[in-house]
């Protein structure tokens, strides 16, 4: 039954096919419209780490200056801390199950061959500790230990696709690459790692980015003066001059993260930071009230406002757009089943019951609703595609998963469905007779 | 005059005017609001930047071989710019304009100025060919002279002993207007203040988006506190591309170094303000598309209503009406459809302003994009009935007498 339905859909289709385009046309481009912004939507706002965004947490703690407007919420607190606060942290015994500072940077590589132009790689400076935090897969090797976090040694860790470049693939463990003017020893590589968005940095670049292609000991970084490239805010100038009064003072630049395996680890170790800041207060530093933050990485995402405005206004847009089209479609799909009258008289007279001439015509509109959200999902590739070249850092934004094709898919039948309900119904329940007599 | 016989035909087909009145509503609402953002993104990125944008460009270079002497490798390098025919001026900075990151700071009256009376700001690193590379014009006071330009390193990083202000910033500093000459301080460990020498016309700072984007400042110095280089480079108008391509040639001959970035500041801009040209294109874009769909939908539904009326409309052709008279029948229908949804529109283009403001803050719509809204639907629906309306005028009379 099913299949002669199709046939008949197909047929009553390609009667009419100037309109039944136009028809596959609007909602493709209702569809398409609509999937292209809710896919960078759900993209930007997934989450980066699923099953263990619970238990990573951000800190804040409010070192800031006395004279600044009071606290009212966690957005007013810098999203970053003080490295000497940062290695403080690292080194004491904290509840946490693990933690983690870091920064931003690049470093000029400059490959073997002399032929090659050194290049720029992103790279983070950062602890071992961030590997096993993130659980960041390893193709080759594993993260270097602490004690090459406290002997500032120059070992790196190259991402999957910086490894296939400078080593063509090949296990590269042990083997050195020249980084600003220094040797660094290769003891691991990654397989193939994106988290998007890439939370462990919300301020001061592309949120969406890739992720860094080399990994180094910030202790190393510090140490070679390889200089943040992420925001340094500072509320009170360095005391004197020199790197040891930039790593002494109040500026703000390292991005903090703890493993917090339970509720009680995370208010034990709020408890400790807390502490830590009141101590700090009895030597002079943290003139403001006591505030200090730990958020895990969805309220993190939250608090940073991870997705920006523009798209939530994309969203929207394209959403409207999607229900002109829809209501574009409703009106042709009725012109043209009310056209449908003496056709349908004719089934109901030689005995076709309302259901079923009710059944038939909502295939023929399903048929229209999946031919349109194939064109749909072929706009929002290209749509997709559009928004690529238009924004900077979004690659990895642009991508249509399993979960948006199917979505596509549904939003396309659904509001055929939509659109075609009431078409349908007023044509099943047109009287044959009047019809009939004409004919 | 025919308006009568229209509305008893539009009641029989309520839905379908309904239909279409709606698509008109919804079209007015969108049309109306996606115009406001595009001209209001429009006129942010059109802000003046204080540059003479067509004609410069950037170069960043960075230092990695330790045996490399920055200082004298960038007097040098200045001086081969410098001395390119077509250069106007090239300096390096260590902020550039409108890139997004820079080096911003604070200025107060006093040293014992408490910090949230602070005025804070852009602020530039120049040498005495600032102003010419930037494109600046003095209002008042006098350039920096080449004895006073020092250099900054990581030890050591003074505060500069004079400075050139924005008219922006001194105007924030000195509501009077008498800010020249006066000495102003970085913050409470500074140990000597800062005296204005020079004030200029007009700079933005690094971030585009920040509220004091005006105010900036030029401080005498070159900067060696870390391995990058900002040059910035202002050519004779026309020379901009072939200048660029002989500096990168230059910065790349000496291997200790690496060049980044070589790109026109107009690139530059256009990196920086990528979202905000990307959305108006995107709404630009809907816009179009938008209007194109609903005048498609509007012409659909005219013709096929034409065809189900053919035998009316011959009847009504032999009982005398002329081909004018069937045309105007369907524009008339279209326009009281059109006006309808207009009036619906109206509420929900105020609506979705509304929501849009409260919501992500884009700001009210002014109200003169309503009729503007209107006249542009009524003409769309004039135009994309035409073709149908005369469809049906072309119906013969003789149809009336044929059956079916």
């Amino acid at each position: 039954m099913f299949s002669y339905y199709l046939k008949l859909a197909w047929k009553s289709i390609l009667r009419n096919p100037v309109l039944s385009s136009l028809m596959v046309l609007a909602l493709g481009l209702g569809i398409g419209a609509f999937m292209t912004t809710y896919t960078v939507y759900y993209l930007m706002s997934g989450d980066p780490i699923p099953h263990k965004s619970d238990v990573l947490y951000a800190l804040q703690l409010d070192n800031w200056d006395p004279n600044s407007p009071p606290t009212e919420s966690q957005r007013d607190v810098q999203p970053q801390i003080t490295y000497r606060d940062a290695e403080y942290l690292m080194h004491a015994d904290t509840p946490a199950t693990r933690q983690a500072a870091m920064y931003r940077t690049s470093v000029t590589v400059q490959p073997e061959s002399a032929d090659e132009p050194p290049f720029d790689g992103t790279t983070r400076a950062t602890y071992h500790t961030f590997f096993t935090m993130f659980d960041v897969p390893f193709l080759y090797g594993e993260p270097w230990r602490m004690t090459e976090d406290d002997g500032r040694e120059r070992v790196v860790v190259l991402s999957r696709k910086m490894n296939d470049q400078l080593f063509a693939g090949e296990n590269s463990l042990g083997r050195n690459v020249r980084m600003n003017d220094a040797l660094f020893r290769v003891v691991g590589v990654l397989d193939d790692w994106q988290v998007t968005p890439r939370f462990y940095q919300v301020d001061g670049g592309n949120v969406f980015a890739d992720a860094e292609d080399f990994y180094i000991p910030m202790s190393t970084g510090v140490e070679m003066v390889i200089q943040p490239h992420g925001n340094v805010n500072c509320w009170l100038a360095p005391e004197g001059g020199g790197l040891d009064a930039f790593l002494r003072s109040e500026c703000v630049w390292i991005q903090f993260w703890a493993e917090l395996s339970t509720p009680e680890e995370a208010v034990a170790y709020k408890a400790f930071l807390d502490n830590f800041v009141r101590s700090q207060k009895e030597i002079g530093r943290y003139p403001r009230p006591l505030n200090t933050f730990i958020s895990p990485v969805m309220e993190w995402m939250a608090i940073n406002e991870v997705v920006s405005t523009d798209n939530r206004v994309l969203v929207r847009v394209a959403f409207l757009f999607l229900l002109v089209c829809i209501l574009n479609t409703v009106g042709l799909l009725l012109a043209k089943f009310l056209g449908k009258g003496p056709e349908v008289a004719l089934r109901r007279a030689m005995g076709a019951s309302k259901n079923a001439v009710f059944s038939q015509n909502l295939v023929e509109v399903c048929s229209i609703g999946v031919m349109g959200g194939v064109v749909g999902i072929l706009l929002a590739w290209m749509g997709l595609q559009l928004i690529d070249k238009l924004y900077r850092g979004y690659q990895n934004l642009v991508h249509l998963d399993g979960a948006m094709l199917s979505a596509a898919l549904l939003v396309a039948v659904l509001s055929s469905i939509v659109a075609g309900i009431y078409p349908v119904w007023r044509v099943a329940r047109l009287a044959p007779a009047g019809y009939l007599k004409t004919q | 005059m025919e308006i009568r016989p229209i509305l008893s035909a539009m009641s029989r087909n309520k839905i379908g005017a309904l239909l279409i009145a709606l698509q008109i509503a919804l079209t007015l609402s969108i049309v109306t609001n996606a115009a406001f953002i595009v001209n209001q993104r429009s006129d942010f990125v059109a802000r003046p930047t204080g540059l003479d944008d067509a004609n410069t460009f950037i170069a960043i270079t960075t230092n990695f071989d330790s045996n490399i002497d920055a200082k004298q490798l960038l007097l040098d390098d200045l001086d081969h710019i410098n001395a390119i025919p077509g250069v106007k001026a090239a300096i390096t900075s260590h902020s550039i304009p409108v890139s997004g990151s820079g080096n911003g700071m604070t200025y107060q009256l006093a040293k014992d100025t408490p910090s949230n009376e602070a005025v804070s700001f852009g602020n530039f690193s120049v040498d005495e060919n600032g102003l010419e590379a930037f494109d600046l014009d003095l209002v008042a006071g006098r350039n920096f002279r080449p004895e006073e330009i020092t250099w900054r390193t990581l030890e050591s990083n003074d505060d500069t002993k004079v400075v050139l202000i924005s008219q922006a910033l001194a105007d924030a500093l000195f509501p009077d207007g008498d800010a020249l000459g006066k000495m102003i301080w970085e913050d409470e460990s500074s140990e000597a203040p800062t005296e204005i020498i020079g004030i200029y016309d007009h700079m933005q700072n690094a971030w585009p988006d920040s509220s004091n984007v005006n105010l900036t400042s030029l401080q005498p110095f070159r900067d060696l506190s870390g391995p990058d280089h900002y040059f910035i480079v202002r050519t004779e108008p026309g020379e901009r591309n072939r200048i660029m391509t002989q500096v990168e040639e230059y910065l790349a001959q000496n291997r200790g170094r690496m060049v980044h970035v070589v790109r026109s500041f107009e690139e530059q801009k256009g990196r920086t303000y990528a979202s905000d040209i990307a959305m108006i294109k995107l709404l630009s874009g809907v816009v179009v598309i938008l209007t194109i769909v609903t005048s498609l939908g509007i012409v659909g539904l005219a013709w096929f209503s034409v065809t189900q009326r053919r035998k009316q409309i011959g009847t009504r052709r032999a009982l005398g009406a002329t081909r004018f008279d069937i045309m105007r029948y369907f524009m008339v229908e279209n326009w009281l459809i059109t006006s309808m949804g207009l009036a619906i529109g109206i509420v929900g283009a105020l609506s979705l302003n509304w929501f849009l403001d409260t919501e992500y803050q884009i700001g009210r719509m002014p109200l003169y994009y309503l009729p503007l809204g209107l006249v542009l639907l009524w003409v769309l629906g004039q135009v994309a009935v035409f073709a149908p309306a005369r469809r049906a005028a072309n119906i013969p009379p003789a149809l009336a007498t044929r059956s079916v």
